[in-house]
């Protein structure tokens, strides 16, 4: 049926978006994960990517989570002379993690996952609707 | 969900008498009724139908318990059962309520 089949396209993007969000967990956490010798690199801010396939069961096109990819801008530098592992200059290298940007996706990545939501929601509430004719 | 499977039974056994019923005498005026094209059959199928997905539901429960499920998928699986579910309860009143109607019927 194609409202069941509905339910359960939304339900991979359900997946997707929790997967979305564990990465957005993972970059924020790590938002102040400096790197543990000298010269070496902090945490490196995580991107994902969703990928579209065909559900052979659903016969539909299903998303889900790409390959998670490393943002290659350059790392911030913290001048603090006072850490074990600034170099030479002073200077510590940070994470490529913007706060702001963050919590902008997961905004997004929560209006997402609602948005799936309310799509289940609603086919579940058209199942029901229609079945109701019966009880009438 | 065992209550679920409490019902299919039920309506197994329900699908088995149909099927027994409609057996001896009982063809319709446009023809011979096909053995697999009968009521009882039918019900049956639709009873089969709706145990797989009781019993999807309840593995996807299980598993979810024990940790290696995601919550998504059990939500699903139990949406998914409960609407079939609720499909043939829905026929099944409707079927009982015509033949409580024949049987009320003077002759």
């Amino acid at each position: 049926m194609d409202l069941l089949r509905s339910i359960g396209i939304a339900a991979s993007g359900l997946k997707a978006e929790s997967g979305r969000m564990r990465v957005i967990s993972e970059n924020l956490a790590n938002a102040d994960s400096t790197a543990k010798t000298v010269g070496g690199d902090p945490y490196r801010r995580k991107i994902v990517t969703f990928d579209s396939q065909l559900d052979p069961d659903l016969d539909a096109r299903t998303v889900s989570l790409g390959r998670i990819q490393r943002d290659s801008t350059a790392f911030k530098l913290e001048y603090d002379p006072g850490n074990p592992i600034a170099d030479a200059k002073g200077y510590v290298k940070m994470p490529n993690v913007n706060p702001l940007v963050e919590q902008m996706d997961m905004r997004e990545a929560q209006h997402a996952y609602e948005a799936n939501l309310n799509v289940i929601s609603a086919a579940r509430r058209m199942i029901s609707r229609t079945l109701d004719i019966l009880k009438g | 969900m065992t209550a679920a499977a409490i019902a299919a039974n039920a309506y197994t056994a329900a699908a088995r008498k149909y099927g027994a019923g409609a057996a001896p005498g009982l063809a319709p005026p446009g023809g011979e009724l096909k053995p697999d094209q009968s009521f009882g059959n039918l019900l049956a199928q639709a009873m089969d139908g709706v145990s797989q997905t009781g019993k999807a539901a309840d593995a996807a429960t299980a598993s979810a318990t024990t940790g290696r499920t995601d919550m998504i998928d059990v939500v699903t699986a139990v949406a998914e059962s409960e609407t079939a579910m609720q499909t043939l309860i829905s026929v099944r009143d409707r079927v009982i309520s015509a033949y409580e109607e024949i049987m009320r019927m003077t002759i």
